[in-house]
C-alpha cells in the first residue's frame, strides 16, 4: 500500500492543469519525487511540491496506491486524467475533468464537480458527493463516443448534457439533471433521481430512466406499454424513432 | 549566390533515366547545375537514395479542407502516426501542429517535406471561393502549390456546350483560369453538381441536365476539346460520373473511350482520371460488390491517351472532401455520418463526409485492394500516378505505408491474409506478385507528373531543374523491400534531407527551415482572339448582373492573394 | 473627386459588395446603395469620435503617449502575463487575424472572436452534424422556400432580403417575392415576421422541441406528436413541415435567436438533422446569419492556421480548444486570466457584469478605432484604421464566401495588422532579452 495526502498551499485562481495526478504517475515514487512532478499553471510550469504540500507514506504499484488531496482545488483540472487503477478521494470543490479518459480506479470527490467529470471514461467509478456541472461522463468536441464504460454517482444535481454520446456504462444522478440529457445515447445507462427536461433526443440503444419529473417531453418518442425498474413501474416509451433507435426512456 | 553540392547521391530519376545511379547533384541559386565551385555547401549523401521532390498530383490541400477541420476538432488530438500527425508543439522553425486527416496548414507544409514532397496540386478549386484556396496555399510553408478549377457544372460551360459555340467556351475556361488562378480544368461528376441543385444527380453519360438540355459525354467532350484549343499544361482532369457505386466501371470505361477521339495539342495524355479505385467497382449492389480492376486495367494496358491516380484506401478514419455534392449526400446517409454540403451559384458544389475504413468490412478491404490492383496490374507506370486522393483514401502521412505495400508482395500478403473471406474472393490482388522498384515508384511520385502537367521544370534532376530534392536513409543496393518493408517504411517516412529550391528544409526527419512556396498558374488567354474573347465576356458579364450575388469586379482574384506567383502562358510564340 | 464602385461593405456579415462612394479631399461625400447600418458605418469614419493617440493609463487615468511607448507597454503585459485572454477580432481583415494568432501562439495565451457571443454555438453545431450549406446565390436563383428562424434581417441585415433571399430575382425565380414563400419562426412577432406567408410564434426556448417535432413529420412519425408542442398546434407544425417537403429548394436563415436561446447550439444541430432527413425528399440547406462582418473570416483563419475555429488556449503551447472551458466568456466569468487585449470588439458593453468585472482587474489592452465602453477599462489604448474604409483585407461573407475590402480613403492610423506584427517584434524582443 502506498498512501499519498496532498494539501493545498494556497487558493489559485489561474487554473492549473494536473493531469500528472494519478496512481499510475505516483506508484513507487517517494515523497520528495512527486514533490518534483510538474504540472502547467497557465502558460508557465510549477511543481507538485509548490503547490501542494505532499506526505507520502510506502511504496507500491498503481492499484495499491490512494491518493487523499484537501483543500479547494475548484482551479485544479484533470485530476486523475487516464488513471487505470488505484483510488483518489477529493476533499474539497474540483476543477474540470477530472477522471476524464480513465479507465480503471476509483474517485471520491467529496465535494462539487465542474464541467467533464468522467468526459470519455471507459472504467472504474467516480463518486461526486455534491453537484456536477456540464458534460458528465460525455464526449469531447467532435467525438461521436462519450463514456463508454465504468459508473459515475452523482449525489446531488448536474445541469446541462449529462452523458451525451455516452455508448457505454452507467451514470446515477440522485438530485436533477438540466437540458437535454442522454443526448445521442448509444448504449448507456443513465438514471436520474430527481427533474429533468428534454430527455434522451438521438438516442440509439441504451437506457434512460427518470424517476423525478420530466418537464417537457420531446416528439421523438412513441409509448410501448409499461416496465418495472427498481421495483416501481413506469410508463415505457421507446426512440429516438428519427433515427430508427431502440433506446428504452422510462418515465413516472 | 548559393552553392550546394550533394555528394555521393544514388539517384533514382526516370525522367532522365538514371536508376540508381551513383553521383553527385550540384545546386546553384535554386537549380540544378553542371557544377559548382569550390566553396559550395556540401552534403555528403553517403550513398543514400536520392529522388526529386515528390509532387503530390491529386490532393485536398486548400479550401474544403477547411470545413473537413471544422466538422472533426476531435481529429486535431488523432494522432495514428506518431511524428506525422496530432498536436504538435512549436519549434524555433516551426508553428504549432494539429490534426491527422485535417492538419492545419503549417503542418501539411512540415509533413509533406518530411516525406520528401516539394509540390502539391490542389484538386479542385471552387472559383467563387478561389480566394480561399489561395489564402491557404500562401499559408502552407514551403511548398509550392497549384489548383486545378472547377467546370463540370458551371452554367456557362453548359450553355456554351449546349449552343456548340466551342470558341466561346475555351475563352471561358481562359476567363476563369485567371478569375481563379487555376492551373487546369477540374471535372467532377459533370451534370451531377447542377442536377443536385434542386437534390438530384446523374447517372451516366447521356442523362440530360434539366434545364440545360445538356449531357455529362457532350459536357466532358466539350470541356476536354476546349482544354486542347487553349493548349493547357495539363489535360482534363476527371472525377467521373457514380463515384463510389458498385458497377460504376461501365461508366469509367464509356468515360475513357469518349476521350480516344480527342486531338491533344501538348505531350502529354488527353485525359487524367482521378482516384480511379472509386471508380473500379464491379457488381450490380453492394451485397455483389467486387473489384473490376481486371475490366478497367485491360483497357487501359491498350490505351495510349490517358494517365489515372490510384485513389488507395488506407484503413482507419478519413475525411472524404469532393465537388460531387449528391455523393456526398449519400455517403452521409449510408455511413450515417456528419454531413457538410456546399453548392456554389452557377458553378459546382461541394461535400465533405468522415469515413473510416475498416479491414473487417468486406466493402472497405475490397476497395483498399483495388487501389493497389491498379497501380500493380497497369503495365506502363508512367500511366499511374501515386495517391491516396488525400485525405479521402486516407491521409498523405500515411504513404509511405503504401508504398511499402506496392514494393512489398510480402506485406500484402500478411493483410490479405486478415481480411475477411468474402473480401479476399472479391479481390484479385491475391494472385499479383509484382513489387516496384524505387524507379517505377520515381516515376509513380514524380516522372508522370513531371510530364502529366507539363511541369518540366520539376519531378527530376536534369540540369535547368529546380532544386527540389529528397534523399532517404536507404542505401539502395543494400535493401530487399520484399522483405525489409518495415524499414523501407519508416525511411520514407522521414527524409535524411528535403531541399526546397535549393534550400535545405529537412535534416535527419526535422523541419530545420520554412521558406514561402509559390503558386503557379495558367494564362490561356494568348489562345483565345479578342473578338471572341469580347462576346464571351458580354455573357459573362451578364450572368454576374442577373444570378451572381458579387459583383464581377469583386470575383477575379487579385495579385495580393499570390505574393509568390509563377505565371504560365501557352501561345506558342 | 474620386469615385469608387464596387466597395465591400464593412458591417454585417451579408457583405454587400454593390456600393459606389465618392471622395473629395481625401472625405467621403456621398455613400450609394449603403443601408442605413453600413451607410453610417462608412460615414462614421469622419464624423465618429476617433481615438485621436495612444494611451496609456497613468494613475488612473488615459494619457496620449507615442504609438513606441503603448506597443513597448502593451508588449510588456503580453509577455509578463500567464494567461492572457486575446478577444474580438471580428471586425478585421482575416490578415490582421493570422497576425493575431501568431501573437497569441508566441504569448501562450487564449484566442476567441466575438463568435463567443453570438454564432458560437453554431459552429458547436457543425462538429455535431456538420454544415449542410450553399451560397446564397443558390436561395437567390433557387429557392421556392425561405424560412428565417430566430432572425429579423429587416432590422439586422437590411439588404440581404432583396439581395439574396426574400425579393431577389434569380434564374429560376423571376418572379422574385411571388417565386418564392416566406415562413418565419419566432417568439415574437417582428418586422420580418410581417411580410412572411406563415408566420410560427414558438414559446421562447423551445425551438428544440419544434424542431424535432417537424423532423418526426418528415419522417413519418407524426403519431409520436401531441396535440401541441413548443406552444404550436400540431396541425400548424404539420403544415410548416408539408412546406418544407414539397419545396423544391429551401433555406433556412438562422440568427441569434435560435443560438442563444435555451439549448444553444443543440438547436442548430437539430436543424442540421432536419435538413439530413428532409433532402431524402426536397432540396434544402441552412445558412446561419452571421452578425459582424468577418466573424466568419475569423473563424476560417483560426481553423487553417490552429485546427480550431476558436476559442483557441495555447497556454500549454499545443493548440486546445474546448469552449466551455476556453471561451473568452468562460474564462472571464470565472476571473482566470491576468491580462487581455482585446481588439475590434466591445466586451465592455456586452459581456456580463461578472466577465466585465474580471476585465477591469486585469492590465488590458485596446486595439480599435473608437472610444468605448471597453477604453474605459482598458490600460493600453492603441487606435487603430478602420477595415474596408482606410485600409484593405480579407472577409468572409456569411456563407463563408471571401471578398476584398477596399481602402477608400488614406490614414496616419496603423492598421490592425501593422499594430499586431508591431506587438509580434516587440514581445520577441523581450522574450529575447530575458
Amino acid at each position: 500500500m502506498q498512501t499519498v495526502t496532498l494539501t493545498l498551499r494556497e487558493k489559485n485562481r489561474i487554473p492549473i492543469e494536473a493531469d500528472t495526478i494519478s496512481p499510475d504517475n505516483f506508484a513507487g515514487l517517494s515523497e520528495r519525487d512527486i514533490e518534483q512532478i510538474p504540472l502547467c499553471l497557465g502558460n508557465t510550469q510549477v511543481f507538485l511540491g509548490d503547490i501542494f504540500e505532499v506526505v507520502a507514506d510506502g511504496s507500491d504499484s498503481a492499484e495499491n496506491v490512494r491518493i487523499e488531496i484537501n483543500g479547494d482545488l475548484s482551479r485544479i483540472k484533470r485530476i486523475g486524467q487516464r488513471m487505470s487503477a488505484g483510488e483518489i478521494v477529493i476533499n474539497g470543490n474540483v476543477d474540470m475533468h477530472c477522471g476524464c479518459s480513465m479507465t480503471g480506479g476509483k474517485i471520491t470527490i467529496n465535494g462539487h464537480a465542474d464541467n467533464w467529470v468522467g468526459c470519455e471514461m471507459k472504467g472504474g467509478e467516480i463518486t461526486v458527493n455534491g453537484n456536477a456541472k456540464y458534460y458528465v461522463g460525455s464526449g469531447y468536441r467532435g467525438e461521436s463516443n462519450g463514456m463508454s464504460g465504468g459508473r459515475i454517482v452523482v449525489n446531488g444535481d448536474v445541469l446541462d448534457y449529462l452523458g451525451e454520446h455516452m455508448c457505454g456504462g452507467e451514470i446515477v444522478v440522485t438530485g436533477n439533471a438540466g437540458l437535454l440529457p442522454g443526448l445521442s445515447n448509444n448504449g448507456g445507462t443513465i438514471v436520474i433521481g430527481g427533474n429533468t427536461t428534454m430527455a434522451a433526443g438521438e438516442m440509439k440503444k441504451g437506457m434512460i430512466v427518470i424517476k423525478g419529473n420530466l418537464e417537457e417531453m420531446l416528439p421523438i418518442y412513441r409509448e410501448d406499454g409499461t416496465e418495472e425498474f427498481e421495483g416501481q413501474t413506469y410508463r415505457k416509451f421507446t426512440g429516438d424513432v428519427n433515427v430508427k433507435g431502440k433506446g428504452t426512456l422510462l418515465v413516472k | 549566390m548559393s552553392e550546394l553540392i550533394i555528394k555521393n547521391a544514388a539517384v533514382c530519376d526516370p525522367i532522365n533515366g538514371i536508376n540508381c545511379e551513383k553521383m553527385d547533384l550540384a545546386v546553384k541559386d535554386g537549380k540544378i547545375v553542371e557544377n559548382v565551385s569550390s566553396g559550395a555547401d556540401v552534403i555528403d549523401a553517403g550513398g543514400r537514395l536520392t529522388m526529386a521532390g515528390a509532387i503530390d498530383g491529386h490532393t485536398h490541400c486548400a479550401g474544403k479542407i477547411n470545413l473537413g477541420r471544422l466538422m472533426s476538432p476531435h481529429d486535431m488530438r488523432m494522432n495514428p502516426v506518431p511524428g506525422l500527425s496530432g498536436l504538435q508543439e512549436p519549434t524555433p522553425y516551426t508553428r504549432a501542429q494539429s490534426g491527422y486527416n485535417t492538419p492545419n496548414t503549417f503542418a501539411l507544409g512540415y509533413r509533406y517535406s518530411k516525406l520528401g514532397y516539394t509540390t502539391l496540386s490542389e484538386a479542385a478549386i471552387s472559383m467563387l471561393s478561389a480566394r480561399h484556396t489561395h489564402e491557404e496555399f500562401e499559408s502552407i510553408p514551403i511548398l509550392d502549390k497549384w489548383g486545378l478549377t472547377l467546370f463540370g457544372n458551371n452554367w456557362h460551360v453548359m450553355n456554351y456546350v449546349r449552343d456548340e459555340q466551342p470558341e466561346k467556351l475555351a475563352a471561358y475556361i481562359a476567363w476563369g483560369l485567371k478569375a481563379s488562378r487555376g492551373f487546369g480544368v477540374k471535372v467532377v461528376n459533370p451534370g451531377g453538381g447542377e442536377a443536385w441543385g434542386w437534390g438530384k444527380n446523374v447517372t451516366s453519360l447521356d442523362d440530360v441536365v434539366a434545364d440545360f438540355d445538356v449531357t455529362p459525354r457532350q459536357i466532358l467532350m466539350g470541356l476536354a476539346e476546349a482544354n486542347e484549343a487553349l493548349r493547357l499544361p495539363h489535360s482534363i482532369h476527371v472525377h467521373c460520373n457514380n463515384l463510389g457505386k458498385p458497377g460504376n466501371y461501365e461508366t469509367t470505361l464509356e468515360t475513357m473511350k469518349l476521350m480516344e477521339g480527342v486531338k491533344t495539342t501538348r505531350d502529354r495524355q488527353a485525359l487524367h482520371l482521378a482516384h480511379l479505385q472509386f471508380h473500379s467497382y464491379g457488381g450490380n449492389s453492394w451485397r455483389e460488390f467486387e473489384s473490376a480492376t481486371p475490366q478497367i486495367t485491360d483497357y487501359i494496358n491498350g490505351a495510349d491517351h490517358l494517365t489515372f491516380d490510384m485513389g488507395q484506401v488506407i484503413f482507419g478514419p478519413a475525411m472524404t472532401m469532393t465537388a460531387d455534392g449528391p455523393l456526398e449526400y449519400s455517403n452521409a446517409r449510408m455511413l450515417h455520418a456528419k454531413w457538410s454540403n456546399k453548392d456554389v451559384e452557377l458553378e459546382d458544389g461541394a461535400g465533405v463526409v468522415p469515413i473510416e475504413y475498416s479491414p473487417k468490412s468486406f466493402v472497405n478491404a475490397v476497395q483498399w485492394a483495388i487501389g493497389l490492383e491498379l497501380a500493380l496490374m497497369v503495365e506502363d507506370p508512367w500511366k499511374v500516378m501515386f495517391t491516396t486522393d488525400s485525405p479521402n483514401g486516407g491521409s498523405f502521412v500515411n504513404y509511405p505505408e503504401a508504398f511499402a505495400l506496392l514494393m512489398s508482395a510480402k506485406k500484402r500478403q500478411q493483410i490479405i491474409e486478415s481480411l475477411p473471406n468474402l473480401a479476399v474472393d472479391r479481390m484479385v490482388l491475391p494472385g499479383i506478385d509484382r513489387e516496384l522498384d524505387f524507379y517505377e515508384l520515381a516515376v509513380m511520385t514524380r516522372g508522370i507528373q513531371s510530364k502529366m502537367f507539363s511541369m518540366n521544370n520539376i519531378g527530376h534532376l536534369g540540369v535547368g531543374a529546380d532544386a527540389d530534392i529528397a534523399v532517404y536513409d536507404i542505401i539502395p543496393d543494400q535493401i530487399d523491400p520484399g522483405t525489409e518493408h518495415e524499414k523501407l517504411k519508416k525511411a520514407f517516412s522521414a527524409t535524411s534531407c528535403t531541399i526546397k529550391s535549393g534550400n535545405v528544409v529537412v535534416r535527419d526527419g526535422e523541419i530545420v527551415a520554412t521558406p514561402a512556396g509559390r503558386t503557379y498558374w495558367v494564362n490561356a488567354s494568348g489562345c483565345v482572339s479578342n473578338d471572341v474573347n469580347e462576346a464571351a465576356m458580354k455573357d459573362i458579364k451578364n450572368n454576374f448582373r442577373r444570378y451572381y450575388t458579387v459583383g464581377i469586379a469583386n470575383y477575379m482574384v487579385e495579385d495580393e492573394y499570390l505574393p509568390h506567383p509563377v505565371e504560365i502562358t501557352t501561345e506558342v510564340n | 473627386m474620386k469615385v469608387i464602385t464596387d466597395v465591400v461593405c464593412p458591417f454585417c456579415g451579408s457583405l454587400c459588395d454593390d456600393l459606389t462612394v465618392k471622395v473629395e479631399d481625401n472625405v467621403i461625400t456621398d455613400i450609394q446603395r449603403a443601408c442605413i447600418l453600413g451607410h453610417n458605418k462608412i460615414a462614421g469614419v469622419c464624423l465618429h469620435e476617433r481615438i485621436e493617440s495612444p494611451m496609456i493609463r497613468k494613475d488612473g487615468e488615459l494619457v496620449e503617449v507615442t504609438y513606441e511607448e503603448a506597443i513597448e507597454k502593451a508588449a510588456d503585459i503580453l509577455a509578463n502575463s500567464k494567461r492572457t485572454l486575446s478577444y474580438g477580432w471580428a471586425s478585421t481583415s482575416c490578415e490582421a487575424v493570422s497576425k493575431a494568432i501568431q501573437l497569441a501562439e508566441e504569448t501562450g495565451s487564449l484566442i476567441d472572436s466575438t463568435a463567443n457571443v453570438c454564432h458560437g454555438p453554431t459552429v458547436l453545431a457543425v462538429h455535431e452534424k456538420g454544415s449542410p450549406a450553399a451560397s446564397l446565390g443558390q436561395v437567390k436563383n433557387r429557392a421556392d422556400l425561405v424560412v428565417f428562424w430566430g432572425c429579423n434581417p429587416v432590422h439586422a441585415h437590411p439588404r440581404h432580403m432583396s439581395r439574396y433571399s426574400t425579393y431577389a430575382r434569380g434564374f429560376f425565380t423571376k418572379k422574385g417575392r411571388k417565386a418564392r414563400n416566406i415562413a418565419v419562426v419566432d417568439v415574437r412577432e417582428t418586422d420580418t415576421s410581417k411580410l412572411a406567408d406563415k408566420y410560427v410564434q414558438v414559446d421562447p426556448g423551445c425551438d428544440y422541441m419544434l424542431l424535432n417535432a417537424i423532423r418526426s413529420v418528415i419522417n413519418e412519425n407524426e403519431d409520436v406528436i401531441p396535440a401541441q408542442v413548443a406552444g404550436i398546434p400540431k396541425e400548424e407544425i404539420i403544415e410548416l413541415a408539408t412546406m418544407l417537403k414539397e419545396a423544391r429548394f429551401s433555406c433556412i436563415f438562422y440568427g441569434m435567436g435560435t443560438t442563444q436561446s435555451r439549448s444553444k447550439y443543440k438547436n442548430g444541430d437539430a436543424v442540421s438533422s432536419l435538413l439530413y432527413d428532409l433532402n431524402q425528399y426536397s432540396k434544402s440547406v441552412m445558412i446561419p446569419m452571421r452578425g459582424h462582418y468577418n466573424v466568419t473570416g475569423f473563424g476560417q483563419v483560426a481553423n487553417w492556421e490552429t485546427g480550431y475555429p476558436n476559442a483557441i488556449d495555447f497556454n500549454r503551447r499545443l493548440a486546445y480548444y474546448n469552449p466551455g472551458e476556453t471561451g473568452a466568456s468562460d474564462v472571464l466569468l470565472r476571473g482566470e486570466v491576468d491580462s487581455a487585449i482585446i481588439a475590434a470588439a466591445d466586451p465592455g458593453a456586452h459581456f456580463a457584469q461578472e466577465a466585465v468585472r474580471c476585465l477591469a482587474k486585469v492590465p488590458m489592452i485596446q486595439i480599435d478605432p473608437y472610444h468605448n465602453a471597453t477604453t474605459e477599462l482598458a490600460d493600453v489604448v492603441i487606435p487603430a484604421a478602420v477595415v474596408g474604409v482606410e485600409t484593405e483585407g480579407t472577409a468572409y461573407r456569411m456563407d463563408s464566401i471571401p471578398l476584398r475590402m477596399k481602402k477608400l480613403i488614406d490614414t496616419t492610423f496603423k492598421s490592425d495588422e501593422e499594430i499586431v506584427t508591431d506587438l509580434i517584434e516587440k514581445v520577441r524582443e523581450i522574450k529575447g532579452g530575458a
